[in-house]
């Protein structure tokens, strides 16, 4: 019997010769995945009233599930017994969940850190309390059954001044990685990816990628950014760690996905991204363009007879304007859907036009024009232009 | 737009077909049938891609203006129609007052003007500012303005007032439609009112029949809309709908809305009765049901009804109802709408409603076929028969939990609403 294919071939297949940027294909057990790849958030086993037929149409090859709310609903024995997520949704393509991790920031007054684990108090169920630890994460994540699972990390909030504790919080990351990684019972389907920890603090943060790229891994995360630091240092942490992390994997920058941070990003070298901004904002009625977003309750739009983007072939701009919109935007359920819809493929096609022109080694360009669309008065925040000077790429002043 | 029907013995079944319709020439439509309910133009859960993946044979949206009123402003400035405005332009639309799936508050009345309760607040209509509107919105079929504001309870007073609004606004709008170029393409229908009052009806028929022109009838003022219509039994309903029917003209389109339980469908339908709607779907969808009762005559197994909150369900992985030919049935399973509807997820109506949509229009084919067999009476039988045991079946739970809640002195009220005890609405015998 010839070997087993690796769960995941990750081959770069093109860079752009001015910044660190790069796009590359991945192929995972349900699926080829063009990076850089924004992937958006079904938190439930749903991603927000679409179904997996119109997933399929938007050309989406990969989502994120969350394995905190999985794990209390439906819970492991029904996802078992489903055969997995995959087959629970209805799901063909690739998916890949969290550890529960992150909802220890966001539920912090209700969770206790110990070197064990995490232990939460059920939001939805007022009786329960689950411990989570690395293997019980990693033992529903293997049940979930998604492509790319993460491994539980002590996440520590960007903003704290704790120093002891960050440091204390980057350690026990790699601890719990290691007990991930012993407790992984899937590594011929699945893949862990460890999460480059450390805060702000430079010297822990490179400890923190150095310590995991030692483990045998297939990708890596960094993790614990994008949670109220300033942008000065954001940028600064995403440029340190794609240094050190090495090129011949896949880069997952987690929480990511406005689309001046993707812009950024990816000159930064990553590969990867996800984010509950874009179907969070269609709930409230927000549809994204490239210049912003638009709040389509707002009275400028009710006589707007013009699809929310002409540039879009959306199924929602191909059929609606935004005058409809406006009369049922957060109203009813509907709107919703056809936002979320718009949303998703806004972020799809700055994705694929990020990668093609990387492809076309016209990065830099692309980056230029597109800051400068947004920025027509050349009003560019510091940290977007520290950022983009530090791969060498120098926005445009007319 | 034209109505052709089969057979000509009033207060029966009969078959018909809606065709050559004048922006739809392609179209044929089949009655007895159900048009799609909407609210503020769609389909409640359904956008137009969602709706595209399904097929549904029925392909009439109804549109009800009062939760479509505050288009006013961009309709005049827009070229198209209502249809198109609400991206169903492959649908032919039919304007009516009052939303069928939503209860219609009553009284509020003011001198001649029909209250409109739309989301900012009332709105008083007269025949002329309703037809503005309707030729704003240029929908293919529409009902003249009409007061339905009544039902078995209400008072003499409001009925012969309801009479004689309707037949003011029936004057004036038949005027208006008679000059207008713009509605020439437009179905008009006449309504008759008058709540259970022959009397209030026959005042009504008396000049809303006269006119030959009209291509069909509403058989209006029956109830206040809303979920309350389920539990109307078809026997209060008889006698009123039995005489309008026996007094209109056979040869018209007669409409009767709201949304009716399965049982008294057929009851109408068995009193000549062509166009009805889909708004029982929506309420049924919103208490996280699913439609079973069988359409098959031979079998009987399934239940009439699914409630996909009770934890039963969970681990099911069955489709809602095997061999349904609907794109929720083929693709989801019960396991998994069970939890989408627990962790109250926008996902888990959408699949319902697509289930549920297509169960009520396979529901009117299979009325039609009957029709045509003449097997309607084991159709109406099998159905009944499930809908007899569904509501013991939910009358002996409820008589359970009354028992136990009484002897329970604290009720957990996260739990009651989270799981399993979600009311079903209980249909008095009659």
């Amino acid at each position: 019997m010839s070997t087993k294919r690796s769960p995941l071939i990750f081959n770069v297949l093109a860079e752009c010769a001015t910044s660190k940027a790069r796009t590359g294909k991945m192929i995972l057990p349900h699926g080829e995945v063009n990076t850089p790849v924004f992937m958006p958030v079904g938190t439930q086993g749903t991603l927000k009233g679409l179904l997996t037929e119109q997933l399929e149409k938007l050309d989406l090859q990969i989502m994120l599930s969350n394995t905190y709310h999985l794990g209390i609903k439906p819970g492991v024995e029904v996802l078992k017994k489903a055969g997995g997520l995959h087959k629970f949704m209805n799901w063909n393509r690739c998916l890949l969940t969290d550890s529960g991790g992150f909802q220890m920031v966001s539920l912090l007054k209700l969770a206790e850190i110990t070197e064990d684990g995490v232990k939460f108090e059920s939001l939805n169920d007022q009786k329960s309390e689950i411990v989570l630890t690395p293997e019980h994460s990693i033992e529903i994540q293997n049940t979930i059954g998604a492509d790319i699972i993460m491994q539980l990390d002590d996440v520590v909030k960007t903003t704290s001044p704790d120093n002891a504790r960050i440091e204390e919080a980057m350690f026990r990351t790699t601890r719990w990685l290691d007990r991930c990684l012993m407790a992984h019972k899937r590594n011929d389907d699945q893949n862990i990816f460890p999460i480059v920890q450390g805060t702000l603090n430079k010297e822990l943060r490179t400890a923190s990628a150095k310590a995991h790229m030692e483990r045998d891994v297939r990708g890596f995360a960094i993790g614990g950014l994008s949670g109220g630091e300033s942008k000065d240092d954001f940028w600064r942490m995403v440029h340190l760690s794609t240094n050190i992390l090495p090129k011949n994997k896949p880069r997952y920058l987690m929480g990511v996905g406005f689309a001046v941070d993707l812009v950024v990003c990816c000159a930064l070298g990553v590969d990867m991204f996800d984010c509950v901004f874009p179907t969070r904002t269609a709930r409230f009625g927000c549809a994204l363009v490239m210049t912003g977003q638009l709040n389509l309750k707002q009275k400028t739009y009710k006589l707007d007879l013009n699809p929310i983007d002409k540039e879009c072939d959306c199924s929602t701009c191909q059929t609606y304007t935004r005058a409809y919109l406006h009369q049922i935007a957060t109203i009813h359920p509907v709107s919703c859907h056809l936002l979320t819809v718009h949303n998703v493929a806004f972020q799809l096609r700055l994705m694929k036009n990020i990668r093609d022109n990387i492809v076309a080694n016209t990065y830099p360009q692309f980056v230029q024009n597109f800051m400068y669309n947004l920025y027509p008065n050349q009003n560019y925040p510091t940290w977007v232009v520290d950022s983009l000077a530090a791969v060498n790429i120098k926005l445009l002043s007319i | 737009m034209k109505f052709i029907v089969e057979g000509i013995t009033k207060c029966a079944p009969r078959l018909g077909v809606l065709k050559e319709i004048e922006r739809h020439p392609n179209i044929t439509l089949e009655t007895p049938m159900a048009m799609l309910y909407t609210r503020g133009g769609s389909i409640p859960h359904i956008t137009n891609e969602v709706f595209k993946l399904i097929t549904t044979k029925s392909q009439i949206i109804q549109i009800p203006l009062v939760s479509t009123y505050n288009f006013e402003d961009v309709m005049t400035h827009y070229n198209g129609t209502i249809a198109e405005f609400v991206g169903m332009k492959e649908c032919i639309s039919c304007m009516t007052v009052q939303d069928p799936g939503d209860y219609t508050q009553p009284g509020h009345h003011v001198q001649d003007l029909i209250p409109l309760w739309t989301r900012h607040g009332k709105v008083l209509l007269n025949a002329k500012l309703y037809m503005i509107l309707v030729e704003l919105f240029k929908p293919d079929m529409y009902y003249f303005l009409s007061d339905g504001d009544t039902n078995i309870a209400s008072p003499t007073k409001r009925v012969n007032k309801a009479v004689q609004n309707t037949v003011k606004y029936y004057k004036e709008c038949i005027e208006i439609h008679k000059n207008s170029k713009i509605l020439k393409n437009s179905f008009a229908m006449g309504v008759i009112a008058g709540g259970y009052n022959l009397k209030a009806r026959k005042d009504c028929m008396d000049v809303v029949c006269k006119i030959d022109s009209i291509g069909g009838y509403l058989i209006d003022g029956l109830h206040n809309n809303g979920p309350e219509v389920e539990f109307l039994c078809a026997e209060e309903i008889k006698p009123v709908v039995e005489y309008i029917v026996e007094n209109l003209h056979h040869t018209k389109l007669k409409a009767i809305h709201g949304c009716w339980n399965p049982v008294t469908i057929l009851q109408l339908i068995k009193l000549g009765i062509d166009l009805f709607d889909t708004s029982y779907c929506h309420i049924v969808t919103e208490r996280s049901c699913a439609l079973t009762f069988s359409l098959d005559l031979s079998n009987t197994e399934e239940a009439f009804e699914l409630n996909l909150r009770q934890s039963q369900f969970a681990d099911d992985f069955r489709p809602i109802l095997p061999g349904c030919a609907c794109l929720t049935c083929v693709k989801y399973s019960r396991g998994y709408i069970h939890h989408l509807v627990t962790v109250q997820e926008l996902l888990g109506p959408l699949l319902l409603t697509i289930h549920n949509v297509h169960h009520y229009t396979k529901f009117f084919e299979t009325i039609r076929e009957c029709i045509r067999n003449d097997t309607l009476r084991i159709l109406e039988e099998t159905i009944t028969k499930q809908f007899n045991l569904y509501q013991n079946g939910v009358k002996e739970k409820r008589d359970e939990d009354e028992e136990l809640n009484s002897t329970e002195v604290v009720r957990d009220e996260v739990n009651r609403t989270n799981e399993d005890n979600v009311q079903i609405p209980l249909v008095p015998t009659c």
